[in-house]
């Protein structure tokens, strides 16, 4: 039994938090890598406060087969966040991907920097 | 049934990239997509007699992902098979082209997807999907410029993707299920002040993705990438964009209690103004088409969030319009920018003597663009117009100048003589000559058969009074002469315009916009 001490609106506060927080990061960093990771900062905000959605103190993971309709959390939401997770991982690879090459080309992994040398040619 | 329609393409994709025989692909390639059309076609009369419904797996819609072809959908999935057939003709010569035509299967199959689709999660792997294939069609042909524009629009896109799924998130938690009609109907009853976090959130990506006023940065850099094949440039600036729009109208209805359509309305003139004033400051002519997409978004917003009936189908009517004369003049610059070998709006002149069936389907689609009585254009700015205020009315041909001043702009090419005269040599393939030419005609046929084609694409009736018509088509000439004389003393020699031209934002400054925009949408919604 789950006594739990978290509760969803403090999750869903740091969820929030965490959110703006890496949303921040984006802003402030010039660091096209640097800019990559806070975006999974921002996904992973998202996907704890999916997974938090089917928990309520007292519920059980919807594993197994002698459960009590009522009592077993959402499962839908963890079903989707894997999905979540597999796009954010393709994703980013297509991204480093092209950091790459862009760092090959341009010597440099910033945003300022690459901005200018693009426009340059 | 309509699983089909998203699968086939996607393993088409496959197909077509395990194919080492070119030309076998080719065709094959083609073939398929008179077979989707004819499909598409089909499906569109079925839809007309009922929504058409199909579940995958057998789930009830709370729990699984429904299908759905409405009257709406089924006309947004016909024009993306129509608009691929005529690009696939375009781009039969494609180099690369096994990679080509993967990418273009999936967009297809994708975009098809995210008309059909009712459950939002799914719509969202769906535009994961699109914005991973777009980012390498913008730097196909790979370029030294390309790979920062490809890199930009793919950063920008997944991060604003995040915000629809936070808002996802609290829609779930709120209504207990993704599915639109069933989260609409739930939604119905939950509190308003809980709705309006997930509202802004969700439509902040929607409206990044429409290319919105502070957030249209992308859309040039990705429409006008010198690196993407015409087709592509195309189809994004077509269709592409037309499917956050579709989305918008979605969501707008899910959050019925908290929508607001002031907000777009006042966002949508603001981008439009702002929209043509940067494409009459481009000197490139594929940056000047994808510039004026901007300000067709801001119209076809302003007018979907003045509220009236009539003003909605003028919108509806004129994403129809812009896909189709927007298509052609993409497809046509791409194929003039070729020929003259370059894309300088300055150095290009006389494609209309030189390449007569080019310059006929670019100048249909010029006048089809300003809204010129009998083309397509005027019938969908008739409606938006004719039923409002005013005050929304001067708003409007304020608008329609703006258009007229940029495609003046534009027209230039067509005439006269300059020193950067292809080679005799240089020819146009004809099937890009066919199917520009294609798109130009059908601005014409949806313009003298305007009423019917409304009547046959969204089974409205509606009417036009002859003599509102010939007033607007008066208007239309006073802005015409007013639009030339602005252009030759002022667009033409400021040099103002020329510096605003460059202006562009940086990576963290759309960041930073799209906060802004975000907290704006926040307020209004809040305080309002």
């Amino acid at each position: 039994m789950n006594t739990g001490i978290l509760n969803t609106d403090l999750i869903e506060l740091i969820c929030i938090l965490v959110f703006f927080l890496g949303f921040y990061g984006l802003i402030a960093t010039t660091n096209v890598i640097k800019s990559i990771v806070f975006l999974w900062v921002m996904e992973m905000a998202v996907i704890m406060f999916f997974l938090s959605i089917g928990y309520n103190i007292g519920i059980v993971a919807p594993i197994g087969t002698d459960l009590v309709p009522g009592q077993v959390a959402d499962p839908l939401p963890q079903a989707l966040m894997i999905t979540t997770i597999v796009i954010g991982l393709a994703v980013t690879a297509v991204n480093i991907t092209m950091l790459i090459t862009l760092v090959r080309k341009h010597k440099s992994a910033n945003w300022d920097i690459l901005r200018k040398k693009s426009s340059e040619s | 049934m309509l699983t089909y329609f998203i699968i086939v393409p996607i393993l088409i994709a496959v197909l077509l990239f395990m194919l080492s025989h070119v030309k076998a692909g080719r065709a094959i390639a083609i073939l398929f997509q008179a077979g989707f059309t004819g499909a598409a076609f089909y499906l569109f009369t079925l839809s007309q007699q009922g929504e058409i419904l199909t579940t995958i797996g057998g789930y009830e819609s709370v729990l699984g992902i429904v299908l759905r072809a409405d009257s709406v959908s089924a006309v947004f999935v016909l024009i993306t098979t129509i608009f691929f057939l005529i690009a696939s003709i375009y781009s039969f010569h494609e180099k690369d082209s096994r990679l080509f035509w993967f990418l273009m299967f999936l967009w297809q199959g994708a975009l098809v997807g995210i008309f059909l689709t009712r459950d939002l999660f799914n719509a969202f792997v769906l535009i994961e999907v699109v914005t991973i294939v777009v980012a390498i069609l913008i730097m196909f042909n790979r370029d030294k410029r390309s790979m920062y524009d490809g890199m930009f629009y793919l950063m920008l896109n997944v991060l604003v993707i995040k915000f629809y799924l936070f808002g996802l998130g609290y829609l779930y938690r709120m209504a207990g299920t993704m599915d639109m009609e069933v989260a609409r109907l739930a939604l119905a009853n939950v509190d308003r002040a809980s709705q309006l976090l997930p509202y802004a959130l969700m439509m902040t990506s929607i409206a990044f993705k429409c290319a919105l006023l502070p957030l249209f940065s992308w859309l040039p850099k990705a429409h006008g990438s010198p690196a993407a094949p015409s087709a592509v440039s195309a189809i994004l600036s077509g269709l592409h964009i037309k499917c956050t729009i579709y989305l918008f109208l979605r969501v707008q209805e899910m959050f019925a209690t908290v929508a607001t359509h002031e907000f777009f309305l006042v966002i949508g003139i603001i981008t439009a103004v702002v929209g043509f004033t940067m494409a009459m400051s481009q000197s490139d002519i594929k940056l000047i088409l994808a510039y004026s997409t901007v300000s067709q978004i801001g119209l076809i917003f302003t007018a979907l969030s003045m509220g009236s009936y009539y003003s909605q189908i003028g919108g509806m009517y004129h994403i129809v319009n812009h896909a189709l004369f927007k298509g052609g003049l993409f497809l046509g610059a791409g194929a003039i920018a070729k020929a003259y070998g370059t894309r300088n709006i300055h150095q290009i002149r006389g494609v209309l003597r030189r390449y007569p069936l080019m310059g006929i389907a670019t100048l249909i689609a010029i006048l089809g663009m300003i809204g010129a009585p009998f083309f397509n254009g005027s019938i969908s700015k008739y409606f938006m117009v004719s039923d409002t205020t005013t005050q929304m009315n001067w708003i409007l041909t304020f608008l329609s100048l703006g258009t007229i001043i940029t495609f003046i702009k534009y027209s230039t090419m067509l005439f006269g003589k300059s020193d950067a005269e292809p080679k005799a040599d240089v020819k146009i393939p004809v099937e890009q000559q066919i199917s520009t030419f294609i798109l130009g005609a059908l601005c014409f046929v949806t313009g003298i058969f305007g009423l019917q084609s409304i009547r046959f694409l969204f089974n409205a009736t509606v009417y036009i009074d002859a003599l509102g018509y010939l007033e607007k088509a008066g208007i239309f000439f006073a802005s015409l002469i007013a639009g030339f004389f602005i252009f030759k003393y002022f667009v033409n020699t400021s040099d103002f315009l020329k510096r605003l031209g460059r202006f562009e934002l940086g990576f963290r400054s759309v960041c930073v916009c799209i906060g802004v925009f975000f907290a704006a949408l926040l307020l209004t919604v809040g305080v309002l």
